[in-house]
Formats: C-alpha cells, structure tokens, sequence
C-alpha cells in the first residue's frame, strides 16, 4: 500500500513537473520575410511546431496573396489583369478596406501603388517627382474609381492595388485564427515589422515599447496592453531627404505627396482586427489627430499620437495604460 | 494505515528538488549580454558581449556581403554591400533588446533580454 502511493505520489509529482516544463517553455524565432523582421515568441506545449507553421504561413500569405511584387500573388494578378474575383477570405478584407477607405474620406488608399513606384521611397532610385508626374499618376488612381462588387474587382487602367499598408495586419488576424483554431498556445507575440499580435486568454498582459521617432533603439512610451492587435504608422521609418527636407512613405491620396499632419508617429490598438489596426495608423497618421481619434473610435478602436512638437494624445481607455519613457514627450 | 510513510516524503522532496533545479538551470541568465546573429531565420552566432576583449569580426555567408563586429561590450554592422546601409546607420547595439537589421542579407543582429515583449514602429 506505502510502496503504491508513493509509486502515484512520484508519479503525480513528475506528471506536474512534465507539465509545466512544457507549457511554461517560451519558443522564439526571428526571420525576415515581408520586406521587414518577423519575430514570433509562443509557448505552450507544441510550441516549435506552431512556430514552423507559422513561418511557412507568413512566406506563403506574402507570396501567394499580397504581395504584389511576387508574380504568383493573388494581388499581383488583379493588378496584371486590371481585374479579377478575390477568393471569400480576401474579399471579406476587401469589404473592410473598402470601408476604411470610405469612413478615413480616402486618407487611407490601397491603389495607391504607383504612386510609390513613382517615388520610390526606401529604395535607392527615390528622388520627388514633378508635380506634373504626381497629378497624373494621382488622376488614374484611388479605390473610389474602382469597381468592387461580390468580390469582383475591376481597376482603371494604371491603378495599382498596394496592400503595404494593410497586409501585415491581414496576415496578423489569419495567424490569430490559426492559433485560436490549434489552441496549444497559451502566450504569444507576433510581431510582422512593428505590426503586432497579442494572443492569450482574457487578463494576460502584455509590454509593448512605441519606437521613439528620434531615436532607434529606444521606446518614447510603454504600453501595457491585454490580448489585441497593436500598429503603428511612423514618418521616421522609410525616407530619404533632398535639399534638407524629409520625404516619408506615408502619402496622402490627396496630395500625392508625402502626409504633413504635424504627427510622427500613431499607434492604433484594435481589440479584434489586425487589419483595422494595421489600415487605421495610417489614416490616422494622414488625418492628424483630431479627426484620426474620430476614426479610430468610429471603429471601436484605442489610439496615440505622436506630434512633431514632442506632444503625445491618447484615447481615454489607454491613459490609463502608458508610460512615458522618454522625458522629450509629454503626455497631453 | 499512513498513506504517506518517510519514504514516499523523501522520494518526493528529492523530485521537487530536481524540479527546481530543472528550472534554475533552464532560466535564462540575466546579467550576461548575449547578441544573436541570424541570417535567413537561423541563429549563426550568439556572442557573449562580456567576453569579448579584443575586436571580433563576423563575416557571415550573406548576399550582399555584411561584416558584424564585436567589441567592448558593443555589436555593430560595421560594413554592408546593400544599397541603403540601414544596418550600417543603426549604430552600435550594446543593451537588452537593441536589434539592428539588413533586410537585403536577410541578417538580424539582437541581444537577448529585452524589457518589453514587442516593439511596434
């Protein structure tokens, strides 16, 4: 009997010592794939099994969905043919970019792409166009000229779909679901070149660092944030300068050239959507901040802005939640 | 009838203990400075940033070319046959977190530890 129970007692102990040495195991990996640095942190039993899955999910997505600079992506053949039919998942993406599109009045754009080819900010052929060029590229593009109905789409000719502003965070919510559906992971952050995933239960917590804007390596605000998805939008990011000026990625449609909203930076938290986060920094960024704070609670989402003069807004529900780290901030 | 005689008790201290060295030594150690060099998702290099003395030079096999190196507690992209030189301008890495990258040679420079789970830019 003695000799049973210790058999289960010993037993019982190492099932428990087994069991936490699984789940409590924290699997990481950095990569580069998407035009930008990847790193998934998972734990949770299995963990380096989901973290290859993932891996091999994110090349394929970027490759064969939206990248449009890879020939065999779904993107890039709407952008051939000048139209085509989007599979039920893209076109359910497609119906919220659309209403981004509509509900930002066109400060977020996703035919935009030549006019980043025109530019070519963050390769070494950028250079600022004529003024000439920008309005002629402009007058072909926009997804109000689009035609876009049951997953047909239909582009004028010119006009070229570019998701950079909306694929990381595309990418973010199918992962979300892949490991909501394989449910081995208890903790993990994903984060696809500063667009970031939280997956946990409800009440695990997270610190996520906002980038200063001034200086690299180094966080102007730590926010401490539960299960949700986190981008940011930042004017400090691609650029190149000409003449002593800064001419960033971020465009506004209705300019064509680079957003001046006075902002360097907004992060957008979305408790359910990657790619609202992901859309919504930059319109925010495009719009500034008193009507980017409008969007970003039209779509139940929290936000900070990140001015040129060092002062930082933030949604209600988030003050709560920040700290300054870098003393040239203020929290306004 | 004692469920428990002096036996099971040992027994399963000395299962506890081995727990809980299992865990000491699995913890990560926080006081060293460890940088990971990863090209194409593969770790290639972890260097520990206090042993480095002299100026060590890190010339993975990368296209474009890049040269990393180490020295008094700092690592750096020093060279970069890319266009843009990034990696280059990032300067030097020498605290918990710091990352420098060179997207055309698929390299990731990083020291281990940082103090938050994720950076959003």
């Amino acid at each position: 009997m003695k000799k049973t129970a210790g058999i289960i007692a010993f037993a019982l102990v190492a099932a428990v010592i087994a069991f936490f040495a699984f789940t409590g195991q924290e699997k990481e990996t950095t990569f580069t794939a998407m035009d930008t640095v990847v790193t998934l942190k998972l734990r949770g039993i299995g963990a380096g099994k989901q973290l290859d899955e993932i891996k091999a999910f994110v090349s394929d997505y970027s490759d064969n969905v939206i990248s449009r600079h890879s020939s065999s992506s779904r993107i890039s053949s709407v952008n051939s043919k000048d139209s085509g039919r989007l599979d039920d998942d893209l076109s359910a993406d497609f119906d919220l970019l659309y209403s981004v599109y509509r509900d930002s009045g066109g400060a977020f754009d996703f035919t935009l792409g030549a006019l980043s080819d025109l530019w070519g900010i963050g390769t070494p052929r950028a250079a600022v166009p004529s003024a000439e060029d920008i309005q002629q590229v402009l007058s072909r593009c926009g997804a109000g000229k689009t035609d876009y109905k049951n997953g047909e789409i239909k582009l004028p000719e010119g006009a070229v779909l570019d998701l950079g502003a909306a694929g990381k965070g595309m990418a973010l919510d199918k992962i979300s679901g892949l490991l909501s559906e394989n449910r081995i992971i208890n903790r993990g952050v994903i984060s696809l070149g500063g667009s970031i995933l939280l997956y946990g239960k409800k009440g695990e917590t997270f610190t996520i660092g906002i980038q200063d804007p001034a200086k690299k390596n180094n966080y102007a605000v730590v926010l401490e944030l539960g299960p949700c998805f986190v981008s940011t939008s930042g004017s400090y990011e691609r650029y190149f300068e000409k003449d002593g000026k800064r001419y960033h990625h971020i465009f506004d449609p209705a300019t064509g050239y680079p957003a001046e909203s006075g902002l360097l930076s907004v992060t957008v938290v979305s408790q359910d959507s990657g790619l609202l986060s992901d859309a919504l920094s930059t319109a925010c960024f495009v719009l500034g901040s008193e009507k980017g704070m409008e969007l970003a609670r039209k779509y139940n989402c929290e936000a900070l802005f990140i001015d040129e003069n060092g002062n930082i807004t933030v949604s209600d529900n988030l003050r709560e939640k920040i700290e300054i780290v870098d003393p040239a901030f203020t929290l306004r | 009838m004692k469920l428990f005689g002096k036996t099971d008790f040992i027994i399963i201290a000395l299962v506890l203990a081995a727990a809980g060295l299992f865990f000491v030594l699995n913890g990560s150690d926080d006081k060293a400075l460890t940088a990971d060099i990863i090209v194409d998702g593969e770790i290639i290099e972890s260097v520990n940033l206090d042993e480095i003395t002299d100026k060590t030079e890190f010339r993975p096999e990368t296209a474009p070319r890049v040269v990393i190196s180490a020295e008094n507690g700092e690592i750096f992209f020093e060279e970069a046959e890319c266009k843009d030189k990034i990696c280059v301008h990032t300067g030097k890495l020498s605290r918990k977190g710091d990352t420098a990258v060179c997207l055309p040679a698929k390299t990731v420079v990083s020291i281990r530890g940082s103090s938050v789970d994720a950076v959003t830019y």
